[in-house]
């Protein structure tokens, strides 16, 4: 057998890559571009016709509640990525640099990382008991004479939604950013403090820029999810705070489909957007 | 580095960070034990009992609170995800092979896979089910658009996965058995299966438990009809009052989850082990 064969032979046939490409075609991109198609639809009561029309288009910018729940799906989005970054940044700190030995570092994210295995409604649910009025925080608050009334702005409200998000997706920020902590050359911040460098001056200088890829990434995996949530700001406000998402299942819920395909290509377009920005931070081809 | 005092600080932080990410855990299975069937799902526990338990595995005399209604919805989720991590598996570990040969377009449909892990299921769905209802007039089941949705979400994983294995993967023993004329096909499964087994076993593990709590896409894509998966269940009762039933479910699902992570463990040990010992036997002969 000739080189040639067994080269072309070794790295598999590329029609194997078929089946991959109409799935995705078929069940990812004609949907999306079928939403796009039916947010110019003619919506009678209970039924939608192909009549192309920008009513809905028009409907969704008139109204307080729809261009609402655009700024507070920014502003959710925005504050949960800042709450994640935040509490996530020393936990990937401590696992990726400061723990020496490997075992302990596994251990600690597949302690992260068990949670994951509960269902995410239950997970959400699990916030109700600990926020509610009686909820665990006001008991213990009380026994310890720290408040004498419970509060109750811990459950539904929007805080509620942005404490019940940073505990559902800060995990997304650990992971990423211990890899890439833990892939810095300590070679290199030894150097730097044979040099004089204080720690602060070494983790604004060295650490935190090699980890600015890890950041992205887990930046992108908590903005996609939290952009796309429902269930979170449904359970945990009390259908107070309504998200893009909420709309998009109320809408669908009482028939408005073609309102629920504007709130969908805007989704879409928000998600684009913040996306796009975020890859223009950091070149992911050239960094992993 | 300034390790006596930051470290044991960040050691304290990451110990506060593991409290709040298992808090409500505790919470959740304390209450999880209320008194039924008259008990809240909030403090204080009136008496410990495990009557919630009970009422799952329908062991209680009925009450004015009907039982979950989980029995049939966990069976159809469990085929569903069995039936997506076969799909996805085969899809991956397919899609995976032909990516071993740079080919033209290979970075656009790269990008094209992975983005099915990125777009939020609200959009998948919702669009699966415009098409559904308005082009090709099908009812939606878990079974047929939910299926195919929720293949487009875990097939990009076990594409990653599949990939990364791949990369590391020596092909020169798939080159000798070639030379020795041992069809492609019997190649595969005789010398390259064995080899990825454990990256196929993840990538199974990874499609089926994101296939099994997936939920968005089967709101919209299995949404109307009769036949609920298991998260469409439990969404059912959010809508309405809360009992620690939920909370019961929630503990016992959780075990479960648990079951099926040491039942991967063990295989995974075991094939480990297994290509050991052959790697072993091939360093004595």
């Amino acid at each position: 057998m000739s080189d040639a064969t067994v080269t072309a032979k070794r790295q598999g046939p590329s029609w194997l890559i078929l089946p991959g490409i109409v799935w995705m075609a078929l069940f990812m991109v004609v949907p999306i571009a079928m939403i796009c198609y039916v947010s110019f639809w003619t919506q009678t009561t209970f039924n939608i016709s192909s009549t192309p029309t920008l009513a809905s288009w028009k409907q969704f910018f008139a109204s307080d509640t729809y261009t609402g729940a655009l700024w507070t799906t920014v502003r959710i989005w925005l504050i949960v990525l800042a709450t994640t970054f935040i509490i996530g940044y020393p936990t990937a700190l401590f696992v990726g640099l400061f723990v020496k030995s490997k075992t302990l570092s596994t251990v600690l994210l597949v302690i992260c990382v068990i949670p994951f295995w509960t269902s995410f409604l239950i997970r959400v649910l699990a916030w109700r008991p600990m926020l509610g009025k009686e909820g665990a925080i006001n008991i213990i608050l009380q026994k310890l004479h720290i408040i004498s009334q419970p509060i109750e702005v811990l459950l539904f409200t929007e805080l509620s939604v942005i404490i019940g998000m940073s505990q559902i997706y800060c995990v997304f920020m650990v992971g990423p950013i211990a890899f890439m902590l833990g892939r810095i050359d300590r070679n290199i911040i030894e150097a730097a403090r044979d040099l004089g460098a204080g720690f602060g001056r070494i983790f604004w200088k060295i650490i935190f820029p090699l980890s600015l890829p890890g950041v992205v990434v887990g930046a992108i995996f908590v903005s996609v999810m939290v952009l796309g949530e429902f269930a979170t700001s449904g359970a945990l406000s009390g259908r107070k705070v309504n998200l893009l998402g909420n709309i998009i299942v109320t809408q669908v819920g009482s028939l408005k489909w073609a309102m629920a395909s504007v709130t969908g290509v805007i989704l879409t377009v928000v998600m684009g957007m913040v996306i796009a920005a975020f890859l223009r931070i950091v070149d992911l081809k050239r960094e992993l | 580095m300034e390790s006596r005092v930051l470290k044991p600080m960040l050691a304290v932080y990451v110990v506060a960070f593991i409290l709040f990410l298992y808090g409500p855990f505790f919470v959740l299975g304390i209450l999880s034990f209320q008194e039924g069937p008259d008990g809240g799902p909030q403090f204080p526990i009136t008496e410990w009992s495990t009557y919630w338990y009970r009422q799952i595995f329908g062991l209680t005399p009925p009450s004015r609170i009907a039982p979950l209604p989980v029995g049939e919805a966990l069976i159809r989720s469990l085929i569903l995800a069995f039936m997506t991590m076969v799909t996805s598996t085969v899809l991956g570990v397919m899609s995976a092979q032909a990516f071993r040969r740079k080919f033209r377009g290979s970075g656009f449909v790269f990008y094209l896979i992975v983005l099915g892990m990125m777009v939020p299921g609200v959009l998948t769905g919702l669009g699966t089910s415009l098409l559904a209802n308005n082009v090709f007039d099908i009812t939606r089941h878990w079974y047929t658009t939910a299926f195919a949705t929720h293949v487009a979400y875990t097939f990009p994983f076990a594409f990653l996965v599949m990939l990364a294995i791949l990369n590391r993967f020596d092909g020169s023993v798939e080159e000798a058995a070639w030379s020795l004329g041992v069809s492609p096909w019997k190649t595969f499964r005789k010398v390259t299966f064995p080899l990825i087994f454990p990256g196929v076993l993840s990538a199974m593990l990874f499609a089926f438990t994101l296939s099994f709590d997936e939920f968005p896409r089967s709101l919209f894509a299995a949404g109307g009809s009769e036949d609920q998966t298991l998260p469409l269940a439990i969404y059912g009762t959010f809508s309405v009052e809360i009992h620690p039933n939920i909370f019961a479910f929630g503990v016992l699902t959780t075990l479960f989850s648990f079951a099926l992570l040491s039942v991967y463990g063990i295989l995974m040990g075991l094939s480990v082990r297994r290509a050991r010992k052959l790697a072993m036997q091939e360093e004595i002969a």
